[in-house]
């Protein structure tokens, strides 16, 4: 015969996959994150590989001073628009309209200055709060290497190296590679993918506690011939697993989201095999049923749908705190960071998806906390359905 | 068989049953009646397990329900005022749910669902949502369920509230069948016609304190009026009793 626990958990689930509400939240959460990080990223990289694929529209105002400039630029993709004098006014509209990176104006004696070798005056004009800042910079590069180019060849016919302006030879080594970068590139994104977590079994948590509660269906079960452990950790269970399915679900479309992004555009990549992932997931059990019976837990004391919605939204929101907060402050990774619920999966992800390997400790702590806290709540709303103050309330 | 004697019991210095004491032998139908808050719904609880009373006894089937609560639960079959349906199940779906709670098997549950379903009539809206149902339709499934572990004891609530009289009717003959087959029943019920068509015995209680048992005959000869109801609230001591 079927445990009275698996009975609760069962009917619980059925009605929950039954409630358009919680399969509503569910959906919208297995789809809705991965596809804003994809959508975030697909941006990324689309604006990395613009200028490649587009080039930088920029309009130059007395092109015809500087021939040369003009050419080597058109050479490094610059789509130059020539143009006689502009007012302010009217380059600032023109700016204004986001189809231009910039206006470059060369000064009416450029030519005759640039002639007698001295700075010939140029004006870059741009909006900087339009975005195509790097654009802007990237020609900025290029008018600088050109300048540094002409700055050479005149001290050469002038009978001096070059290389009197350059005491250094600094050259960079960059030791990450695409997976290290991911690390800090996507770290965050990783961690938010377990907040769902708190959200996916909430409804049903609320709605077999608080809920039965405002139907007036508690007290026919808890008359039953049924222990108040097995009504709750019945309760508990269909919370958890469905917290559980809702992160396999989740983590299973944003796997296959980042595995279609080509994310190498940007410097990153996402190399995590499936039996990694089910590494991950399975570390998260303990948190899904954490999250179940800390639910369930603060649910059951409310009269209401409404009101337990306030009181266990709170133990949504604790989890969530050292997900943001800890990010922020930059720490390297240390082990006290493993046995932080929420925080402890963040962290995991971000190192298995960065190659690393793990030892033991950092799955023991991650598991550690969380069932002692499962234990605790379960214990406590065990007793607490047993309890006279609470019959008196049903 | 239900054995009560000088229960007490308290929330602070409130004293919700203050000597309740009565027996209900198997195969008897005892109706129990009292104003609102006269302590019927504290003594159900009681005798179910779910409130420790202070002192006195209770037995069900020999069985004390503050020692073992399940085994005193698994002899009862409890209908409150609360039905305690579930929406998104199907009448079948929540018959089988309190079915396996009370650990019955399988083919069990589906013999007692066809009884119970011949006995209240319940054909009709066996395999739709609980959703939507009229009072009728609720208290029948309710009472489906009290019935469908063949509990030794019933305990109901106003069993009859919101039932058209063919309904009515059907329980009464449903009722009358149980306590034919052996089971004790407690009826707490305002309604005076239930109580002489259906019941054996009376216990009339008043602020936690048993103050009458007896036949219905024996109730209106110890107050001397002819009148049950009015003998109710001769006992009572209050218009109260029928106000409810």
């Amino acid at each position: 015969m079927m445990p009275q626990f698996l009975v609760v958990m069962i009917k619980e689930l059925k009605e929950a996959l039954r409630d358009k509400r919680t399969l509503n939240i569910m959906l919208m959460m297995v789809f809705m994150y991965p596809g804003l990080v994809g959508f975030m990223l697909h941006n990324q990289i689309q604006k990395a590989t613009k200028t490649e694929r587009t080039g930088i529209d920029i309009v130059m105002i007395g092109a015809a001073q500087a021939p040369n400039l003009a050419n080597y630029l058109r050479q490094k993709s610059v789509n130059i628009t020539e143009k006689d004098a502009m007012s302010e006014a009217d380059i600032g509209k023109l700016l204004g309209e986001k189809k231009m990176a910039a206006v470059l104006k060369l000064g009416d004696k450029f030519g005759e200055y640039y002639g007698e070798l001295r700075p010939a005056p140029m004006e870059l004009w741009f909006d900087s709060a339009v975005e195509k800042q790097a654009q802007r910079r990237e020609l900025e590069t290029m008018l600088r290497d050109y300048g540094n180019g002409v700055a050479s060849a005149r001290m050469l016919a002038h009978g001096v190296s070059p290389a009197t302006l350059s005491p250094f030879a600094l050259q960079r080594f960059d030791t990450a590679d695409s997976l290290t970068r991911s690390n800090t590139r996507i770290g965050f994104f990783l961690g938010m993918f377990f907040v769902p977590v708190c959200i996916f079994g909430l409804a049903a948590a609320i709605d077999s506690t608080a809920g039965e509660r405002e139907r007036r269906s508690l007290e026919v079960l808890i008359s039953q011939p049924m222990r108040a452990i097995d009504l709750v950790a019945g309760k508990w269970l269909a919370a958890s697993a469905l917290a559980a399915i809702g992160l396999i679900c989740e983590l299973s479309v944003a796997h296959a989201v980042l595995k279609y992004l080509p994310l190498e555009e940007i410097g990153i990549s996402w190399r995590v095999d499936l039996p990694t992932l089910a590494l991950v997931i399975a570390a998260a059990m303990p948190l899904c049923l954490m999250v179940g019976a800390l639910q369930v837990a603060m649910a059951m004391n409310s009269r209401t749908f409404k009101e337990a919605q306030a009181t266990a939204g709170i133990v949504t929101f604790i989890p969530i705190l050292p997900v943001m907060i800890v990010p922020a402050l930059e720490l390297n990774t240390q082990n006290w960071m493993y046995a932080v619920p929420l925080l402890s999966n963040q962290t995991m992800f971000q190192a298995l998806a960065t190659g690393q390997t793990l030892g033991a400790l950092p799955y023991v702590l991650a598991c550690a906390l969380p069932l002692l806290l499962t234990a605790a709540a379960v214990g406590f709303a065990a007793h607490r359905m047993g309890s006279e103050k609470y019959v008196l309330g049903v | 068989m239900i054995h009560v004697e000088d229960v007490h019991k308290s929330f602070g210095d409130f004293p919700a049953l203050a000597g309740v004491s009565f027996s209900v032998a198997d195969g008897r139908a005892t109706a129990l009646l009292g104003p609102n808050g006269a302590g019927k719904t504290t003594l159900m609880r009681t005798l179910v397990g779910l409130l420790k009373r202070d002192r006195g006894a209770v037995s069900i089937d020999g069985i004390d329900p503050d020692k073992d609560p399940m085994g005193a639960r698994r002899n009862v079959g409890l209908l409150t005022d609360q039905f305690g349906l579930y929406e998104r199940l199907t009448t079948r779906e929540y018959l089988e749910y309190f079915g396996q709670i009370n650990r019955m098997d399988k083919a069990a549950i589906n013999r007692r669902i066809e009884e119970v379903t011949e006995l209240l009539g319940l054909g009709e809206f066996l395999e739709r949502h609980c959703k939507g149902f009229s009072q009728g339709q609720r208290i029948k499934v309710a009472l489906a369920r009290t019935l469908l572990h063949r509990p030794r004891n019933l305990l109901l609530d106003e069993p009859t509230r919101g039932l058209d009289v063919m309904s009515t009717r059907a329980l009464r003959r449903a009722l009358t069948k149980l306590r034919e087959e052996g089971c004790s029943i407690i009826l707490a019920t305002h309604v005076m016609q239930e109580v002489t068509n259906l019941c054996d015995d009376v216990i009339v209680i008043a602020n936690g304190r048993t103050v009458a048992q007896g036949t219905p005959l024996q109730l209106c000869e110890q107050t001397g009026i002819a009148n049950l109801e009015d003998a109710f609230v001769h006992l009572v001591g209050t218009e109260e009793g029928i106000a409810a």
